[in-house]
């Protein structure tokens, strides 16, 4: 993930993604968008909630994998942005009135905000280093939503967070609020997508894969890491309001420094640095065990044997294995989307 | 001619499993069986499952089989709720749990807009304030508990001046919200207010803390093991003010860890396996003998859920999911009538529960009961 570029590599990556406008990821979370716009007719309830939860988590582990898949940037703060973007939308609905919109926005301009000044040891620390400081960030913010009762609900939560109108249209049905989160995930992904065909997606990966070399060649690598970082914890806020209204209810749990680390096996299971890796990764981390509750008592053992086993068989994540198969199938050699 | 066979026996086994699904009613427990509340869910899991054998046992419910189905929670809101809408979407008769009231604030709109009713074990104030007419506690609520523990350190320990230590999580920092102004209306002042982690596994600072606070009395309002951790740590520091709490400083558990460190404690018990009634101390043996520990309040909590349900069911005679809501409202159930419910159990209309309780002591690693307060309601 870290190896230096090579000189082979870097053109064959433009050669690949520059002939069309249109690609085999855009492709996909067209086709996937439309899929699950339909998919949970005749699912119940429960079945559709969980599609939802899936979608919603799937946008935090997007941002991760832009901070860590695409800038190397190995942050464990990812839950607690999530926290500061659900507690953002609960407060501003709940106590103040506003609108989901305007505190979708600000939840996401506040997590980019904290973000940015969080970024800033980034640039002073690398890899093990920057996991602590985000380590003692996610503490802090958990501190805060557990402790300051006053703003947060403190342990009990804050209760009976309602769900957006769209147009006049209520969106307080299993059904509509999936598809009102598959509309905003899709618009979040192809955004993301559009980012990382950019020069900004370049450098971000220039970054990752040799920063001295980035920098020589004209990469403005502090602001480039502080607008990873930022992006990134924007992703998980805006992850955190669509979360909010999804439960109806939220307490700092599922904000907590395990969930992090939970989000950053997302990741890494779904294939780091690839643009339907987080789709993967949260496919596996949210859907695999609900999938799995058949096994009654065991099922948190069956979880974590099938994830060591799939990295161990795939350390590049599932997305890795795809491409090594498709490699094979089509007689090419793999190349990162 | 094969396949005929085939299909005659397609439809035998098709009509035998329908016969077996209608000779059964499905419970979905939705409990804490990892995460932070693991302790506690487990508990209420193993308390539910002694209940549907022994139910089973003597022929079901209204002649139908208990299929009991535990999900996890994780102790996460949002994996509660996925828990709690599939159980409603499999067709649970009613919702069992969780215990942790976070948990429970996430799901209990759901088994509402199902009018079904959920029986939970959080004891947190806030639950029963929302107006949701489906939920209902399987313990005294602490707002229920606070004014006896006040009362208690008034007349009894007579402490002019009170130490407060807490663990800060739903339990502990509801305690800890609804004694406060109890104490106040005592008249009795609050030393120091520590608030502990749950885990915790060291309290040597905050046992030295309340030493040099020295306050008359030490209200200890912790999880089990943590309590037992406390204990031995105020031992150490030679904290020798008297300690009250509530059934989490009292219970069989925390005098099995705590050791001696445990004598001398006194404090307010509402489910205990040790309560001076028998059926209690019966359901404590029977947890033993099955599950190898003692059982906490939350195993007599998750027992007694299941024969709410089923007393409902009875009262009503036939399996009417929003009928056990209905019944159960404002319902008071007898042992001479369920003698599964241990006690005689009131259930007030927004779900708070009524029942006897008592004033303990431990003494010799024994607790003893001193007095049964009667129900606040009687």
């Amino acid at each position: 993930m870290t190896a230096p570029a090579t000189h082979e590599s870097l053109p064959q990556r433009s050669r690949l993604s520059l002939p069309a406008f249109i690609d085999g990821s855009l492709l996909t979370l067209v086709a996937g968008a439309v899929i699950l716009w339909f998919a949970p007719v005749g699912m119940g309830r429960y079945g559709t909630y969980v599609l939802s939860l899936w979608l919603v988590m799937s946008v935090a582990v997007m941002g991760l994998n832009l901070t860590l898949g695409y800038a190397g940037l190995k942050s464990l703060a990812q839950a607690a942005f999530m926290g500061l973007g659900a507690y953002a939308t609960a407060i501003l609905t709940t106590k103040y009135g506003v609108s989901w919109y305007a505190a979708f926005a600000l939840s996401g301009l506040l997590t980019f905000a904290v973000g940015l000044v969080l970024g800033f040891p980034a640039l002073r620390v690398k890899a093990h280093y920057l996991a602590f400081v985000t380590l003692a960030f996610s503490t802090l913010i958990w501190l805060i939503m557990r402790n300051e009762q006053w703003l947060t609900g403190g342990v009990f939560g804050i209760a009976n967070i309602n769900r957006p109108e769209f147009f006049g249209i209520k969106l307080f049905g299993a059904l509509e609020f999936h598809r009102f989160v598959v509309v905003v995930t899709f618009i979040l992904a192809v955004l993301l997508w559009w980012m990382i065909r950019s020069p900004w997606g370049r450098a971000f990966t220039a970054l990752r894969e040799n920063p001295i070399r980035a920098a020589s060649l004209g990469v403005d690598t502090r602001t480039y890491t502080l607008l990873a970082f930022a992006i990134g914890s924007a992703y998980a806020g805006f992850a955190g309001a669509l979360y909010a209204p999804l439960v109806e209810f939220i307490d700092p749990s599922p904000f907590s420094l395990s969930q992090s680390f939970f989000l950053l096996l997302m990741v890494v299971a779904g294939g780091s640095g690839y643009l339907l890796g987080p789709f993967i990764g949260a496919l596996l981390g949210v859907v695999l065990p609900e999938w799995l509750r058949f096994a009654g008592s065991l099922y948190l053992i069956i979880f974590a044997t099938i994830v060591m086993l799939l990295l161990i068989a795939c350390p590049q994540g599932v997305s890795g294995l795809l491409e090594r198969g498709w490699a094979k199938v089509s007689g090419k050699a793999g190349a990162r989307s | 001619m094969k396949s005929h066979w085939i299909i005659a026996a397609a439809l035998s086994a098709g009509l035998t499993g329908q016969a077996l699904a209608q000779d059964k009613v499905k419970l979905v427990d939705v409990v804490e069986l990892s995460g932070a509340g693991a302790t506690a869910g487990t508990n209420w899991k193993n308390g539910i499952d002694l209940a549907v054998a022994d139910i089973n046992a003597k022929g079901g419910i209204l002649g139908k089989q208990i299929e009991i189905v535990h999900y996890d929670t994780q102790t996460n809101p949002g994996n509660t709720r996925a828990a709690v809408q599939r159980a409603i979407d499999e067709g649970t008769y009613a919702v069992l749990g969780p215990v942790f009231s976070g948990p429970i604030g996430a799901s209990m709109q759901i088994a509402q807009r199902a009018e079904i009713a959920q029986l939970v074990g959080g004891e947190a104030a806030g639950l029963t304030m929302q107006g949701n007419k489906y939920l209902f506690r399987t313990s005294l609520s602490q707002t229920a508990a606070m004014p006896k523990i006040a009362a208690y350190l008034k007349n009894t320990v007579k402490a002019a001046s009170v130490a407060v230590v807490w663990v800060n999580n739903d339990f502990g920092k509801g305690g800890r919200d609804a004694i406060l102004p109890e104490l106040e209306k005592a008249g009795i002042k609050v030393a120091v207010d520590v608030a502990t982690e749950q885990g915790q596994a060291d309290f040597a600072a905050d046992a030295i803390k309340i030493k040099n606070a020295n306050a008359d009395a030490i209200f200890v309002y912790l999880n089990e093991e943590e309590s037992a951790r406390f204990l031995r740590a105020a031992k150490q520091q030679g904290i020798t003010k008297p300690m009250v709490g509530e059934t989490t400083l009292l219970g069989a558990k925390v005098i099995e860890l705590a050791g001696d460190a445990a004598n001398g404690v006194k404090g307010h018990v509402g489910l205990s396996i040790d309560a001076p009634i028998p059926a209690f101390q019966e359901f404590g043996k029977k947890f033993q003998a099955k599950y190898n520990y003692a059982s906490d309040h939350n195993g007599l909590k998750g027992y007694m859920a299941v024969y709410m349900v089923k007393w409902a069911t009875e009262k009503q005679k036939k399996f009417d999911k929003k009928g056990v809501a209905d019944t159960l409202r404002g319902a008071t159930i007898k042992p001479s009538e369920e003698p599964g419910i241990l006690i005689e159990t009131t259930i007030e209309q927004n779900g708070d529960l009524d029942r006897e309780s008592f004033l303990a002591e431990v003494i010799n690693g024994k607790q003893v009961i001193s007095a049964t307060l009667p129900k606040l309601k009687p």
